[in-house]
């Protein structure tokens, strides 16, 4: 096979004419393996400079060798028109639906019981609070006389307890008789919460069940006193509940506790105004006080040396306050579609 | 406890709005509950006694009633039903008017209906809609309502149950005196003392009544009392009956003592005898009801038998009736625990119990015997002519002592010395003042204050806490259990919440009777029985929590929620031995399966692999489980969980029987394991190992077995065959199934070898698996594939 320039220019035509003509990207690509490829019109040609007399060969190379640029600057600048063509419409060609979202990864949920108490753990624990347990099933000494509280003691009236083993032992009413033990067994300072179940023989309805929740907190130290206490209070249930909040302190009265108080922070449904969730705009949080001198010379400690502050708050109080539950019930049904919630 | 505040103005000159005064009372202790205040003003409601009533035609609602006003009677169209002929009921007058509405005669289906008859809510006298307010017996038809019902606002205390002396309106007029820091006016008393009567009184049980006052009086014409009276009685919640009874409610309700009032002509030779039940001893009482006593409660009585249960309630026999003309009144103070046993087991709380086993003072009872005779004289014209007054033990309040920096030291905030004294003198306190030292003597109407705190804690609450600063406690605390390491409890928790596992809270109280018996084997067979459960199938504990977990998921199927899959970290309760409850932490788990047995096979090996992963996070040991049969679980499909001490708990499908009893169908698949030892070592901490500097192989054997060969047993072949080099055994898969022919599993493990010093051969490895395979052909007559 022999070739000329003419030949040459025919195929520059051809390659122009086709490069325009190639629609996409892929088409192309089938352009320049006809031209360029192994087997193209101008690898041919190029092939057949060899057969050419030796004075016309170097012009003819130069000529087929300045038209493979060409062709090849072509090819490139098509193919960069094209490839913009191409991303103008990337929108429309590979579209899906991105509002079409699976639902989340299942996951198990923990007991809203559970959340709270890590809040009242993390807090206190910030103050430099231990975490000590105490038996549910407990003594008379423990849960009621050590805390001056003796038989036929009209605070009973609140405790109506289940007793147990023909009447020697019986479910802890409340979780104060941590403080008992704790003290009994630890040297001042002491710092710590009790957290855990108590048991009442109370009537169940939308506030109120046989079993339930409480968080005990015992501080004893020297010159311990009342505004350590409140300050402790405010420092909590603002960390709880938030620091728009506003806490009220009154007066109680606990048999274990002197001077004793109760702690309410300000509605957070009606800001304080009064509404149906509240008592006048407050909400009762906890009962606290100043530990009792003989509660305790009862667990050992000194009260000329030292004094202390107790508070408890019902967990499940705090729960329902914070998580908006309005049935104490919720919280022992395990019905999935509550425990889902959290 | 309800307070009138028209009757407190009698005490004390309230200055302040009711919102700032329940405010101030609340701040110092005593809680206002609700604040009922009279929002309905009327006019021209008059009292009407109900003549006749009548169907109105052409109505299957309304009735006509006719009602006399004494003078006139009238017809009135009515849409309640609760009415009865004889009933006073409040009649609001053509004319009259409430708030802005004016009442007229109207007409009903063609029938003129004078005025209307009211309910309690549309008089603002309470919250009941439903039907009309029936007035007492006593009231007088034509009678202004205004009379029985003045304007009030009645504020609704709460009480602690140390301050039995704040239970009156007195109490409660001294706490706002102390307060506000205004005077106290208090009632004028006649102290008339006339002649002696200690014999008409003998006290045979002296440690039970600490003092006893009494009173005759003679000539005494029994009537109702005068509406001023009465309205003040009510608005404290306290229902008019006759002058003397009203009088013995007024002076409680005044100044806190409870009375009694006797038909003294029905005392048996004129005697009261102080002194306890005899066992068995049967009274009549004042509410119609006839109770047993015995010989722990304490009597008032004539010489032959009980007129009173002391404290608590009167007798109906010699109760004060309409021809009753001579009165013996009784003002005692009661041993509190006496008073609240007897209550509590004749299950009966009046308003003098509720009082006596508070511990009333005895300093009360002279005045409020003489208050009451002075007012029987003057509103049922009676005559006072012998007294009684037996005190053997008086009263000496304590002098106590209080530092005015101890003042400081409790609450955090310096009171001045003159403030904290006028503070308590204020409540009645007498003090003496020396060189930063308070001497304070309780007044006599409190017993609650022995103590320094007690004094301290009267000045900060009337103080106010509000003024009291906020400070933390000091940082001397020594650093010793931080609880910054995240406990096991949370890892576990997180571990279970990952494997898509809610976690559950029941109920410890459990049936002893009906409970199906499963759960971790090693609970005790018996219950921790409760001695006073409040319902018959809540009367033990549990020893287990997977009967729980069952009634839950059997819950949740019922609320269309099939397959739960629950966790609970709590409690069981193990009798340990008399008077020994062990409390062991346990961790249940119980997933409901739906569907078939093969689904459950699927499901129960994934919570095996959570069990094995709570473990595997928790301690260094692995989990081995050994197949096994427990009651409540299925023959085939059980294992125990393993420790290198023995078993620590059980996994396995609860047994069809069993989940039949919680009629839950499908199937469950439930373990239970005791926490403590599952968690033994706590949190792993990494411990970091140089990386293998050869290249280990993995080769992978299948072995088909027939039977119930455990392929745990395999894998120990396996390993003791594997030697030194055989680094890891893993199960990957389980096959059954037609190919394999029944009863034929094939079982697949991944061997990983590795060599710490060399590069294993080929020929090596190969070897070792040769060694295996034999050994396994050998000894379970398997057939294994390389
Ligand atoms: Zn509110």
């Amino acid at each position: 096979m022999s070739v000329n320039v003419g030949d040459l220019d025919a195929i520059a035509v051809d390659a122009r004419q086709r490069i325009g003509a190639a629609s996409d990207e892929a088409a192309l690509e089938q352009v320049r393996v006809e031209l360029l490829g192994k087997k193209g019109a101008l690898t041919g040609a190029l092939r057949g400079l060899g057969s050419l007399p030796a004075d016309q060969r170097a012009a003819a190379g130069a000529r087929a060798n300045a038209l493979k640029g060409e062709i090849e600057t072509m090819l490139a600048s098509r193919a960069r028109e094209l490839q913009a063509a191409r991303l103008q419409t990337l929108g429309d060609q590979e579209w899906i639906d991105m509002t079409f979202v699976p639902s989340p990864v299942r996951r198990g949920h923990l007991h809203p019981l559970t959340l709270i108490l890590r809040e009242v753990k993390a807090i206190f624990s910030r103050l430099g609070y231990e975490v000590a347990l105490g038996p549910q099933v407990e003594d008379e000494f423990h849960n009621f006389e050590a805390l001056n509280i003796p038989q036929e003691h009209p605070a009973r009236d609140t405790m109506d307890s289940f007793y147990v083993d023909a009447d020697h032992l019986l479910l802890r009413t409340h979780t104060s008789p941590v403080q008992i033990r704790y003290m009994l067994s630890h040297e001042p300072p002491i710092r710590i919460i009790a957290p855990g179940a108590v048991y009442r023989r109370d009537a169940t309805d939308p506030s109120h069940a046989s079993q339930f929740y409480q968080v005990e907190g015992l501080v004893v130290d020297r010159d311990i006193r009342l505004s350590d206490l409140k300050g402790t209070i405010e420092y909590f249930a603002r960390s709880l509940f938030g620091p728009d909040r506003r806490i009220r302190i009154v007066g109680d009265h606990f048999p274990f506790t002197e001077p004793s108080i109760a702690a309410a922070v300000s509605c957070g449904i009606c800001g304080g105004a009064g509404c149906r969730s509240c008592k006048g705009g407050w909400l009762e949080i906890l009962g606290a006080g100043m530990v009792h001198p003989q509660v305790l010379r009862n667990g050992g400690v000194d009260p000329d040396h030292y004094s202390g502050f107790a508070f408890g708050a019902g967990l499940d109080r705090l729960a329902m306050l914070k998580y908006n539950v309005t049935d104490l019930r919720l919280f022992l049904e395990n019905d999935v579609r509550f425990l889902k919630q959290f | 406890m309800l307070i009138s505040l028209n009757w407190l103005k009698d005490y004390v000159d309230v200055q302040v709005d009711v919102a700032t005064l329940a405010e101030r009372l609340t701040l110092a202790g005593n809680e206002v509950n609700r604040i009922h205040e009279q929002d309905v003003d009327f006019e021209g409601v008059v009292v009407a006694e109900v003549k006749s009533l009548r169907p109105l035609p052409g109505s299957t609602k309304n009735q006509i009633a006719s009602v006399s006003t004494g003078q006139s009677v009238a017809e009135v169209v009515t849409g309640a039903w609760n009415l009865a002929v004889g009933d006073r009921v409040p009649y609001a007058v053509p004319g009259s008017r409430l708030n802005d509405r004016r009442i007229e005669t109207k007409s009903f289906l063609g029938v003129p209906s004078a005025g209307m008859l009211c309910s309690a809510i549309e008089l603002g006298l309470g919250d009941d809609a439903a039907g009309i307010l029936i007035l007492d017996e006593g009231a007088t038809a034509g009678e202004d309502l205004r009379q029985l019902y003045p304007r009030d606002t009645v504020l609704e205390l709460e009480i602690k149950s140390n301050r039995p002396d704040l239970l009156c309106h007195l109490g409660i007029a001294r706490e706002i005196g102390a307060i506000f820091n205004v005077p106290l006016k208090e009632p004028g008393i006649s102290k008339v003392r006339p002649a002696d009567a200690s014999d008409l009184v003998r006290i045979e049980a002296p440690d039970g009544c600490r003092r006893f006052n009494g009173r005759l009086l003679t000539g005494v014409t029994v009537a109702p009392s005068p509406s001023w009276m009465q309205a003040r009685l009510r608005a404290a919640g306290v229902r008019p009956i006759s002058n003397v009874v009203d009088i013995t409610n007024y002076v409680m309700l005044e100044a806190g003592q409870p009375m009694h009032a006797f038909d003294y002509q029905r005392l048996k030779d004129g005697r009261i005898v102080v002194r306890r039940a005899r066992e068995g001893e049967e009274i009549a009482c004042l509410d119609g009801k006839t109770r047993r006593l015995t010989s722990h409660d304490m009597v008032v009585a004539d010489t032959e038998r009980a007129q009173g249960v002391a404290g608590i309630i009167g007798g109906a026999e010699s109760a004060v009736q309409k021809e009753t003309t001579e009165v013996f009144l009784e003002a005692a103070t009661w041993e509190p625990r006496s008073i609240r046993r007897t209550a509590r087991a004749l299950g009966l709380r009046t308003e003098a119990s509720s009082r006596f086993e508070k511990g009333l003072s005895p300093a009360l009872s002279l005045a409020a015997v003489d208050r009451a005779a002075g007012l029987v004289a003057e509103l049922g014209g009676g005559k006072p002519t012998r007294s009684t007054d037996v005190y053997p033990g008086p009263l000496k309040q304590p002098r106590i002592e209080v530092g005015v920096d101890r003042i400081a030291r409790v609450l955090g905030v310096t009171v001045q010395p003159a403030e904290a004294a006028s503070i308590l003198e204020r409540l009645h306190f007498s003090i003496a003042r020396s060189d930063g030292v308070l001497r304070a003597t309780p007044p006599d109407f409190r017993l609650d204050c022995t103590i320094p705190e007690d004094v301290v804690e009267e000045i900060g609450r009337v103080y106010g806490y509000d003024r009291v600063p906020s400070t933390l406690p000091g940082e001397r605390s020594t650093v010793r259990d931080l609880y910054e390491r995240r406990d096991a409890d949370e890892i576990a928790r997180e571990v279970l919440a990952g494997r898509e596992i809610d976690e559950a809270v029941t109920n410890s109280l459990v049936s002893s009777s009906e409970t199906p018996e499963i759960g971790i084997p090693a609970r005790p067979a018996s219950f921790v029985r409760i001695d006073n459960p409040m319902v018959e199938n809540r009367d033990a504990l549990r020893g287990s929590l997977l009967p729980g977990l069952l009634e839950a998921l059997a819950f949740n199927a019922r609320q269309d929620q099939p397959g739960a899959r629950l966790f609970e970290l709590g409690g069981g309760f193990w009798k340990k031995t008399t008077d020994v409850v062990d409390e062991p932490r346990l961790l249940a788990i119980a997933i409901h399966v739906p569907l078939g047995g093969k689904e459950a096979a699927a499901e129960l090996r994934g919570l095996q692999a959570t069990v094995a992963t709570v473990r595997n996070r928790l301690a260094v040991a692995s989990t081995d489980f050994r197949q096994a049969e427990a009651t409540g679980f299925h023959p085939g499909r059980t294992a125990e969980i393993l420790d290198v001490g023995g078993p620590i708990g059980i996994v396995g499908e609860v047994h069809p029987a069993t989940l039949a009893r919680f009629d839950l169908p499908g199937r469950v698949v439930a373990a239970e394991v005791l926490f403590d030892r599952l968690a033994a070592g706590g949190e792993v901490t990494p411990q970091a190992r140089p990386l293998p500097r050869f290249p280990g192989v993995r080769r992978d054997l299948t072995i088909v077995i027939r039977g119930k060969t455990a392929s745990n047993d395999l894998v120990q072949v396996i390993r003791q065959l594997g030697g030194y080099t055989l680094r890891e055994i893993s199960m990957v898969s389980e096959y059954q199934g037609p190919q394999l022919g029944a009863g034929a599993r094939s079982l697949s493990f991944r061997l990983q070898y590795q060599a710490d010093d060399r590069t294993l051969t080929n020929e090596e490895v190969a070897t070792l698996q040769q060694r295996i395979i034999d050994g396994l052909k050998q000894r379970f007559a398997a057939e294994v594939r390389s």
